[in-house]
């Protein structure tokens, strides 16, 4: 059981970053019944506020908690995610620049409201939107995932911690959905900043201790198996794919574009997302966690009371708790702990836009901006519920499958979006028949690999060896929209000569 | 042609980094190590910050003409 210092240097830290939230109402002030007012700060953030937004938004809780832990089970795959983050704000730099751009000429809150312009077409539109909000559903349910297990380390011996942690989540919940109410975008871009500064300082003082603590990382990493210290050569095409797979994905989830369109310039855009590999520097220590648990006896036996599936997830969580002092754990777990609450807020809130203005207004397109403005403040509360409802409801190993299936859904509204921005010849019934059989192929092809049964890997065999399914998906969807976009033009070319 | 030539800079300056990290054969062995970690887990890393140095000459070189 673990000391009370931890527990009241968690919870006075916790009170200061509801005040923060609830303040940021105020700062730079402005008409928060507007919807870019509320959902993207007024578009006016700088350079280093873009920063620690878009740091806070993609550097989650989950990540934090499901690299180790993937590393802790299966090895150095998982290290995959560290060339992903550094090559998906290379893409990011070459795409978002531009659409910043058309979005503040526009006024586009939404990738659905570009793709609606450029194309003229609500079908495509509205499936962008939906595939938007069903990927993000199961990315919430993740932060919440990464905040229980810093309660459960936490709770661990007391009584009734089961019941002690759903009461907490919920307050943390509902304090979350109070606040995002009240302030929008800029109550998350001040508690983005409070939590990066946490997390930061966690960071650092982990890297130090912990091998310090065991005898330098050569010591750690002799004691393990092979594939804790390089790449098995045959799961090579699996982490070739998975980086290319996830980087080009990251940038198309909803909660990462609007971040990107709440930047001032986009010069300012351009010069943050070049420093945010910087960032991934946290990551990548965090992930090696997952391998030096391993000489932290300590933290072992502690992880050995729990059931095997679920001692990943509280790697970092025990390693920190054991390996530094209490009130400094006390600062470390809250910072992983509200690490999950920032992104929550601004992934609900991104959805709350897709469902407002690219499918209610659809139907309903006379709402007045004040109604705007309530439905998708009350939507982003409902999805924070709802992703919190699933997680109580069902075994986490779901909400893991369903971010897998996430991931590949995703990455299918690329041509429409990012090869939108730049190729001319792109025609919408050619993207729309892409968009359709790359979900439905990537669909397929996980439940085949999964045998279908629960979802545990998003890989598929092929000839060259494990694949990441949504490589293969996008590559199917990428040659049916160049393809059809191919022939409509020619066609439309000799019936016009 | 001086367009074409900063194009080609700009494309370089994004294509590098990705091309090193997706060659997995590059990186994947133990030695030399670094402070004790294997090489596939220092290179990989220091490839965060060297990126960062890259990005930062694309923004701006786009920053600069346009």
């Amino acid at each position: 059981m673990i000391s009370s210092d931890v527990i009241t240097v968690f919870v006075s830290l916790f009170i200061g970053f509801i005040a923060l939230g609830f303040y940021g109402k105020y700062w730079r002030k402005g008409d928060l019944n507007h919807v870019h007012e509320w959902a993207l700060a007024g578009r006016k953030l700088g350079t280093t506020l873009v920063f620690f937004l878009i740091g806070a938004d993609l550097y989650t809780a989950y990540s934090f908690v499901a690299i180790p832990s993937g590393m802790f089970a299966k090895g150095s795959l998982y290290f995959f995610a560290i060339p992903y983050v550094m090559m998906t704000f290379g893409v990011a730099l070459v795409t978002m620049p531009r659409l910043w751009t058309l979005a503040r000429e526009k006024g586009y809150v939404t990738a659905s409201d570009f793709v609606k312009d450029r194309f003229g077409s609500t079908t495509l539109a509205v499936m962008i939107a939906i595939t938007g909000i069903v990927a993000e559903l199961p990315y919430i349910a993740l932060q919440i995932v990464g905040m229980q297990a810093v309660l459960t380390v936490m709770l661990a011996g007391y009584a009734n911690a089961q019941v002690a942690e759903e009461i907490s989540l919920l307050i943390a919940f509902i304090v979350l959905a109070a606040f995002t109410y009240t302030s929008g975008l800029r109550g998350a871009t001040l508690t983005a900043i409070f939590k990066d500064i946490l997390i930061w300082v966690t960071v650092l003082v982990v890297i130090i201790a912990v091998p310090l603590s065991i005898g330098g990382f050569h010591q750690a990493f002799s004691h393990v198996k092979a594939n804790y210290v390089t790449l098995s050569s045959s799961l090579a095409p699996a982490y070739m794919t998975l980086i290319l797979g996830s980087a080009l994905a990251l940038y198309l989830y909803p909660h990462a574009i609007n971040g990107v369109l709440s930047s001032e310039s986009a010069q300012k855009l351009r010069k943050s997302t070049a420093l945010l590999p910087l960032y991934g520097v946290g990551l990548a220590i965090l992930a090696l966690m997952g391998v030096l648990v391993f000489s932290v006896p300590g933290a072992m036996n502690f992880l050995s009371e729990f059931p095997e599936s679920s001692r990943g997830i509280l790697v970092v969580p025990s390693l920190i708790l054991y390996t530094l002092p209490g009130w400094f754990s006390g600062i470390a777990l809250l910072g992983i702990f509200v690490g999950g609450l920032v992104p929550a807020a601004i992934m609900a809130m991104a959805q709350a836009n897709l469902l407002t203005r690219n499918i209610i207004k659809e139907f309903k397109p006379n709402i007045t901006g004040r109604s705007e403005i309530r439905i998708t403040k009350i939507s982003s509360t409902v999805f924070k519920f709802i992703a919190l409802g699933f997680v109580f409801l069902v075994p986490a190993t779901y909400a893991i499958s369903l971010q897998l299936l996430g991931g590949i859904l995703i990455a299918q509204i690329l041509p429409s979006v990012l090869f939108g921005l730049y190729v001319k010849s792109l025609k919408k019934t050619p993207l729309i028949i892409g968009l359709l059989a790359g979900i439905g192929s990537g669909i397929y092809m996980v439940e085949s690999a999964n045998n279908f049964g629960a979802l545990t890997t998003s890989l598929f065999g092929t000839i060259f060896g494990p694949v990441y399914i949504a490589v293969i998906s996008l590559a199917i969807n990428l040659a049916i929209t160049f393809a059809g976009s191919f022939a409509t033009n020619r066609s439309h070319a000799t019936r016009t000569n | 042609m001086q367009v074409k030539r900063r194009h080609v800079a700009l494309a370089l300056l994004i294509l590098i980094p990705s091309c090193v990290n997706l060659i997995v054969p590059i990186y994947n062995k133990d030695s030399p190590e670094l402070l004790g970690l294997p090489f596939f887990y220092w290179f990989q890393t220091l490839w965060l910050v060297a990126s960062t140095g890259f990005y930062m000459i694309f923004a701006r070189l786009k920053d600069k003409r346009l």
